[in-house]
Parts: structure tokens; C-alpha cells; sequence
């Protein structure tokens, strides 16, 4: 019943990360391979604040958020010159020095040791430390991820990102400012994305780079595209699909790494598949096409 | 033996691998117009089809390089035929064929990783030699190949480019797909041997890699890294550009040593990648991106 | 919008060359506050190189150009447009997959929602929706596509298409329309009525200035002429002044 329910938590933060990918990815245009790094942003800016300061759960995510919205602005105003596939390849280069800087500043990160201990979270007197516990919190935080992406996109801020999805020079003509647009869904995406690892450090109580990079990011990427980009639900479902089909395998007794092998061509072969036959994804409504 | 110039010959060793394996990607990004992650694989590939010769079979390496280069060639046509024509026919943009390309990539990594293990494996014969010594720096033997390879490949290929009938077919294709097409040029072919081509280099360069220092199923990731920002840092449509990415990349990462701890390498590559790109993205030598046309 | 009889568009010395041609050259013009001007020449003249260096989608190599006191020339697009010069495209530029009305919606100026804190915690932002979807169908009524508002603006034809991307001008609230070809392909028995409508829009004290082949249509509404070719204006003046001289009918048939 706990691994059930660890797998229902693990399929939550990752719906955060899908959804939040989406926002940019399937409502703006702007397929980011960073997302990751602003994952593990959340983790170890909440990591550290909590385990060097002892600060409550709470301000420990405000935290996250904090820096993963300063650094959000790094990448994106430079990144957000370029267009389309080179955007993509420019967001990867931030992806990889970010990472480098989980795995190499060993006086901030312990690089490749991680940080233990990381205390369970706390929050006015609630004390989360079972996994039904961490269920609702995990729950409360993918329904604010869902309100937040839901209300931005029904409103007429969203009606402009689509238009810049779709065309942005006809956006411009009609006097948007699209680098506003476009760097502010960027840190809220990065912002969310900080969020869940906030939630996810302080579940594991252990992280390391390990779980940041450059295939984690691609890992929510096929979430997207396979669930479907540009719809509240695709996310939702390639999260869901992707967390917990491989997760299946592991009951077949399979050695873990030939689940893990397994898990990554079924992803793989699934980008490719809908790349060629369907790219709005099972049940989205982008397919990163004009 | 003069430290310094041990990281010179370390970074120009390291550049040339880069600049080989650009030089496959680059060609493939100038005539098709788009990002061919999965050059990684076809990378790959090529090295462990090297390991099975040689260690399965005895052969020799030098049998088994062309043969390693067919391999990597064939998978590199394969590919087109089967996944990138296909969408192209459907006209499908430049991202959503660097989003496939990239499951491919995932795709023959994880097989290779499945058939193989992730252990590092090795093609190198006998004893490690110890090298020879240069102005002061140590050079190995196969260092010293993939040096002169880096040099006769990139004056074959530019010749090729330059003075054949085939290699302006791939010009023209590259700096105006519809204009080549008025001209009667059948592009889908062009491509594919362009394919062909830069599949076998790829495996030419994955072969003197593993003989290097060994591989890996993510052998393969990590050349394409270099590569994309060697092709960024070059220029698109240049093969001069490229081989100067691909040095200018394989001597930063080895300078960086002398001055940093050495596991900022990586991070400096890309921290290139990211000057070039808001700087100069049409690289040294390269034409202008392609703009959004008003 | 008050008709400030200082706020004229005008330009000097703007040139502009890609790989060789000279797509623009040294160009000196100043429109009238309101009223219609078309902009007639052979392909290739710079009438469309024009219309995206005022608009601020091409950066000239040299000149600068004005509204009034306020110099445009470095300015990015959005905000040339947010200073009321509204334009259309050659090809038409539209979002196909949403109906008509919110492609007009989206045109509308000075939008609350359209920063973030209001976009997540609404306050007041469901009022003055309201109020734009008022205005957003006032403009289809006047182009005449009120029946099709909910339509998919993808599925609408070619001429209503044209009317859309007319209504998404005036829904900006500009006060100088530039519009690129607004009858070319347009059904015959469509014309007369773009024609009506952009004589209405004179006035309202618009400054409408169209980019056409039509050269009937621009005898009917035009007030100037100007006709350019090689990237030069030629000539410059009345209907049936500028179109009756030798050398502009020779530069149409050389």
C-alpha cells in the first residue's frame, strides 16, 4: 500500500513538472530543456535553507520560488531572442551548466554526495511523515500548480501566448509586448517546476544531481508531447502514463536497470511515434507545428 | 615536458574528435536544415560495431574502421529513409524532427546499454604505448591518427564539397532547397547520401574515440554535445567553421584546466555555446540565421 | 480619438538594401494627419519594404521617420502599434484556430488581464472583458462579419478573412491604418464595400494608407497617390493628377 501510494506522490510531482512544462512548451511555444535544472533549483535552494538554517517547510518552497524566478530571468531574456529549435538549444546549454554547477560547487552542493537529512516538512503544526500525509500535500500542491496554469491560460494574458504560439508577429502588430509575455510564462513555469522540488526534497529527504538532468528535462518533455501539449489534461496523462507503465515492469521481475533501460526506449520510441504520426500527443491540442 | 603545452596537445586531441564528429552533424544540418540528434546513436553504433570486430572476431582495427563506418552509414540512411523522409514529406518543422530525433538518440543509446552493459569497454591492442614526445608534450599514437584523420577528412571532404558535381548538388540543396529544386536537383536523394556520408564519419570518429579512451552506450550524447555547439560556434554551411569550432571547443575545455578545477570543463563548453548563440549566432564563419520573414 | 493635426507620420532619407538590392532608397514623405493615400508600383518598388520599416518590423540602414515629435525609428514593432499605427500583412496574418471575435478580442488595447497578478486573481478583469466584446462587435458589425463571430477564423473565405484582419485594426483603436493590399483577391462584389468602409474610416478622422494593384480602387477613395518604383517615390499627388502622367503608366508597363 505505501509503494501504491509513493507512486501516487511521484506521479504528482511529476504532473506539476508536465503541466508546468506545458504552459511554455504547449501554450507559448517555447520547448525549454531546462526544466529540470529549475527542478533541482527548487530542491536544493529548499534543501539547503532547511537543513543549514532549520526554516520552517513553508519558507523553505518561498525560498525555491525566490531563486528559481531570479534565475528564470537569466536564462530566459538572453534565450528568448532566438526562435524555435534554436531557443530549444539554447535553454539546453543553461540546462548543462546548471547541472554542472549541482555537480561541481561541492562547498555549496556536496556535488555528487548530495544533501541528507532534509527535515519532512511541517506546516503550521502538521507534521507530514506519512506517505497518506504526503499525499494530501502533494495533492494540495498539483491542484495550486493546475489553478495557477488554469487561470493564466483562460485569461486574456493566455490569449496572447497562444497568438505568440501561433503567430507572433501578428501579436506584435497588435501592439504585445511578446518578450513580456514570453519570460513571464517562463518563470512561472520555472517558478512551478521549483515547486515540486521543493515537495520533492522534502519527501526523499535525500537529493542529488543525479535526479536533475539533462535526461530528466527530456523525461518531462515526452510527458508533454505523449499526454498531449497545449491541454490541462495532456500533461495530467503523460505524467500519469509515463510514472506509472514502467513502474509495472518492475513487478514482471526485471533487474532494475534493465527497467530503467526499458522504461527510456519506451519513451524514446513513444517521441518518435507521435513526433511522426501524431504530434498533438494523446490527448492534446499542439503539435508544434504552425 | 612543458605542462602548458601538455594541455595545448590534450586540447587540440580533444578538438579534432569534436570537429569530426561536427563535421558528419554540421553537413546533415546544412542540407536538411535541421538538428539530427540522433547522429549521437549512429556515433555510437558505429564504435560498438568496431568493439564486436575486434574483440568478438580479431580483426584488426584497422579492418575493422570501414567497416564500423559502413555500419554507422547504413543506420544514418536507415534513419532518413524510414523516420526523417516520412515527416519531411508531411512538412514537419525543424522542432518536431529535433523532438523525434531526440527519442531516436534515447532509443539506441538504452539498446546499446541493454546488449552491452554501461561498463566502459575498450578496442585498444596490447600494451598502452606511451606516446611520443612533442615540443614538450606527451602525444600518443593514436592521438597522432586522429590528428592527421582530422586534417585529410576535412581537406577530402571540403574538396569534395567544392569541386565535385555531387558536393554542389548538396551546396545548392543547403543554401536554397527550392531553388535547387527548379534546378532539377532530386533533394530526397541528395539528403539521403548526405546521410551516408556524415554517418560514416560519425563512425570514423566514434571508432578513434573508443580506441582513445574507451566506450560507452552514452559515447555517444557526449560527442553530440561538442558537436552542436562546434556547428553553433562555426557556422552553418561552413566546413572551415566547423573544424575551427571543434578546436576552439577542445582547447577551451583543456585550458580551463590550467586555470580551474578541472569538472568546470563541460560547463565551459556550453557556456561558449551560449556567447555564440547571443552574440554571433551564425558562428565564426556561418550565414545568418534564418530570420522570421515579415 | 481627437484629430491632433500635429501628429503626422513622416519620414526622411530611409534606404534600406538586402544582399545587393536596393530595396529602398532614400524615401522622403509626409502623410496627412487623416484622410486615405494609396501607395501604387510595380512588384518589387518597396511598398511593402516601406510599410514594415514605419511599422517597425525592418530596420532601415539609414533615416529616420517620425509621428509628430516622437522619433519611431529604433522603436520595437509592439510599440510602434501601441502608439496607433495599426497595419495588415501581405499574407494575411490571422489565428487561425479561434474564432473571429477573439482575434479581434485579442487586438484590443490597454488590457488589465493581460499582466499577471490580474490574470490569476481577476479583479476586474471580467468587467472590462465584457466591455471589449461590446467594441470587438461593434467592429465586426461595421466589416460586416457580426453572423460569423463565433466562426473558426481558419474556415471564414478569403474576403471575410480580409475583413477580419480590417476589424483586429480598428479594434486597436489606431488612428493610422496601414494596410497591405486590403481588395486584392477579394471577391469583385466585396471591393465596393471594403471601399465604403475605408471611406467611413476617413471620417472618423483615420489616416488610412493602403498598398494596392487596384488601380480602380484607389481612382475611387483616394485622396494622394504616391507611386513608387526601384525603391524611390516617383511621384506623388491627386488620382487624376498622378495617374494620367506618361512616366508613371511607363514605369507600370516596363
Amino acid at each position: 500500500m505505501d509503494y501504491f501510494l509513493h507512486i501516487l506522490v511521484l506521479a504528482m510531482v511529476y504532473t506539476i513538472l508536465a503541466m508546468s512544462l506545458d504552459l511554455l512548451a504547449g501554450r507559448t511555444g517555447l520547448l525549454s530543456i531546462a526544466h529540470a535544472a529549475f527542478y533541482g533549483l527548487g530542491a536544493y535552494t529548499s534543501a539547503l535553507v532547511a537543513v543549514h538554517f532549520g526554516v520552517p517547510f513553508v519558507v523553505s518552497v518561498f525560498a525555491g520560488i525566490v531563486v528559481a524566478a531570479l534565475i528564470s530571468f537569466i536564462v530566459s531574456l538572453p534565450s528568448l531572442r532566438l526562435h524555435d529549435d534554436y531557443f530549444v538549444i539554447a535553454t539546453f546549454g543553461f540546462q548543462m551548466i546548471l547541472f554542472s554547477i549541482f555537480n561541481n560547487w561541492m562547498d555549496l552542493t556536496r556535488g555528487p554526495l548530495g544533501i541528507p537529512g532534509i527535515p519532512q516538512p511541517v506546516i503550521f503544526g502538521w507534521k507530514v511523515d506519512t506517505h497518506l500525509e504526503f499525499l494530501e500535500l502533494a495533492a494540495m500542491f498539483t491542484c495550486f500548480a493546475y489553478f495557477v496554469v488554469w487561470r493564466i491560460t483562460s485569461s486574456p494574458f493566455g490569449r496572447v501566448l497562444h497568438a505568440i504560439r501561433e503567430d507572433e508577429v501578428f501579436a506584435k502588430a497588435l501592439g504585445k509586448n511578446t518578450l513580456y509575455f514570453k519570460a513571464t510564462a517562463f518563470a512561472v513555469g520555472a517558478v512551478l517546476a521549483a515547486m515540486a522540488g521543493s515537495l520533492y526534497a522534502h519527501y526523499i529527504t535525500y537529493i542529488d544531481p543525479t535526479s536533475f538532468t539533462v535526461m530528466e528535462s527530456i523525461l518531462v518533455i515526452s510527458m508533454v508531447i505523449i499526454g498531449g501539449a497545449g491541454s490541462l489534461w495532456g500533461p495530467l496523462v503523460g505524467a500519469v502514463v509515463l510514472v506509472t507503465l514502467p513502474e509495472a515492469l518492475r513487478f514482471v521481475g526485471l533487474p532494475s536497470s534493465v527497467a530503467a533501460n526499458l522504461r527510456q526506449i519506451f519513451y524514446g520510441s513513444l517521441l518518435v511515434i507521435m513526433m511522426m504520426f501524431r504530434p498533438r500527443g494523446l490527448v492534446g491540442s499542439y503539435g508544434f507545428s504552425k | 615536458m612543458i605542462p602548458e603545452m601538455q594541455y595545448v596537445v590534450n586540447g587540440i586531441n580533444a578538438g579534432a574528435t569534436y570537429a569530426l564528429v561536427a563535421l558528419g552533424f554540421g553537413l546533415i544540418f546544412h542540407v536538411c536544415g535541421f538538428f539530427h540528434f540522433a547522429h549521437g546513436g549512429v556515433y555510437a553504433l558505429g564504435a560498438y560495431a568496431a568493439y564486436i570486430l575486434t574483440h568478438e572476431l580479431g580483426w584488426s582495427i584497422w579492418a575493422a574502421m570501414p567497416c564500423a563506418m559502413l555500419v554507422s552509414s547504413i543506420a544514418g540512411g536507415a534513419i532518413d529513409v524510414v523516420v526523417y523522409c516520412p515527416m519531411q514529406r508531411r512538412r514537419a518543422t525543424p522542432l518536431v524532427i529535433l523532438i523525434a530525433s531526440l527519442g531516436l538518440l534515447i532509443v539506441i543509446q538504452n539498446c546499446l546499454s541493454l546488449g552491452f552493459g554501461d561498463d566502459t569497454k575498450s578496442i585498444s591492442e596490447g600494451t598502452v604505448s606511451e606516446g611520443y614526445l612533442f615540443l614538450g608534450a606527451r602525444i600518443t599514437p593514436i592521438q597522432v591518427a586522429t590528428i592527421i584523420s582530422l586534417v585529410m577528412v576535412f581537406g577530402a571532404v571540403g574538396c569534395f564539397l567544392h569541386f565535385s558535381g555531387f558536393g554542389r548538388k548538396m551546396r545548392a540543396v543547403g543554401n536554397d532547397p527550392e531553388l535547387a529544386c527548379v534546378f532539377g536537383v532530386d533533394s530526397e536523394s541528395v539528403v539521403f547520401l548526405t546521410f551516408a556520408l556524415g554517418s560514416a564519419l560519425a563512425g570514423l570518429a566514434a571508432v578513434l574515440a573508443a580506441w582513445d579512451t574507451g566506450l560507452t552506450p552514452v559515447m555517444g550524447f557526449k560527442a553530440l554535445l561538442g558537436a552542436v555547439v562546434a556547428v553553433i560556434v562555426g557556422g552553418r554551411g561552413s566546413i572551415l567553421g566547423i573544424m575551427l569550432g571543434g578546436l576552439l571547443i577542445g582547447m577551451a575545455q583543456h585550458l580551463v584546466v590550467w586555470k580551474l578545477p578541472s569538472q568546470w570543463q563541460d560547463a565551459s563548453v556550453f557556456l561558449i555555446l551560449i556567447i555564440f548563440l547571443l552574440l554571433r549566432p551564425q558562428g565564426f564563419l556561418g550565414k545568418p540565421l534564418r530570420k522570421v520573414s515579415v | 480619438m481627437t484629430n491632433d493635426g500635429e501628429l503626422k507620420l513622416r519620414c526622411e532619407g530611409l534606404s534600406k538594401s538586402f544582399d545587393g538590392t536596393h530595396a529602398l532608397q532614400d524615401v522622403r514623405l509626409e502623410l496627412p494627419s487623416s484622410g486615405i493615400v494609396a501607395i501604387i508600383g510595380p512588384n518589387g518598388a518597396g511598398k511593402t519594404t516601406l510599410l514594415n520599416v514605419l511599422t517597425g518590423f525592418l530596420r532601415a540602414d539609414t533615416g529616420r521617420f517620425f509621428l509628430g515629435q516622437i522619433e519611431l525609428t529604433r522603436l520595437q514593432p509592439h510599440k510602434i502599434a501601441q502608439l496607433g499605427i495599426a497595419r495588415t500583412f501581405q499574407d494575411l496574418r490571422l489565428i487561425s484556430q479561434v474564432s473571429a471575435l477573439e482575434n479581434v478580442l485579442l487586438a484590443r488595447p490597454n488590457q488589465k488581464g493581460e499582466h499577471l497578478l490580474p490574470a490569476l486573481f481577476r479583479f476586474g478583469v471580467a468587467q472590462q472583458e465584457v466591455e471589449n466584446h461590446k467594441e470587438a462587435m461593434r467592429w465586426l458589425r461595421f466589416v460586416g462579419l457580426e453572423e460569423k463571430a463565433d466562426e473558426v477564423a481558419g474556415e471564414l473565405s478569403y474576403g471575410q478573412q480580409k475583413l477580419l484582419t480590417l476589424a483586429c485594426c480598428l479594434a486597436s483603436e489606431a488612428r493610422i491604418l496601414l494596410l497591405d493590399e486590403p481588395v486584392s483577391g477579394v471577391h469583385p462584389k466585396t471591393i465596393p464595400e471594403i471601399l465604403s468602409m475605408l471611406r467611413q474610416l476617413r471620417e472618423q478622422d483615420r489616416l488610412v494608407v493602403f498598398i494596392e494593384h487596384d488601380i480602380a480602387a484607389v481612382r475611387q477613395v483616394a485622396d494622394v497617390v504616391i507611386v513608387m518604383d526601384e525603391g524611390r517615390i516617383i511621384s506623388r499627388g491627386r488620382p487624376s493628377e498622378v495617374l494620367e502622367r506618361p512616366e508613371i503608366i511607363e514605369a507600370y508597363v516596363t
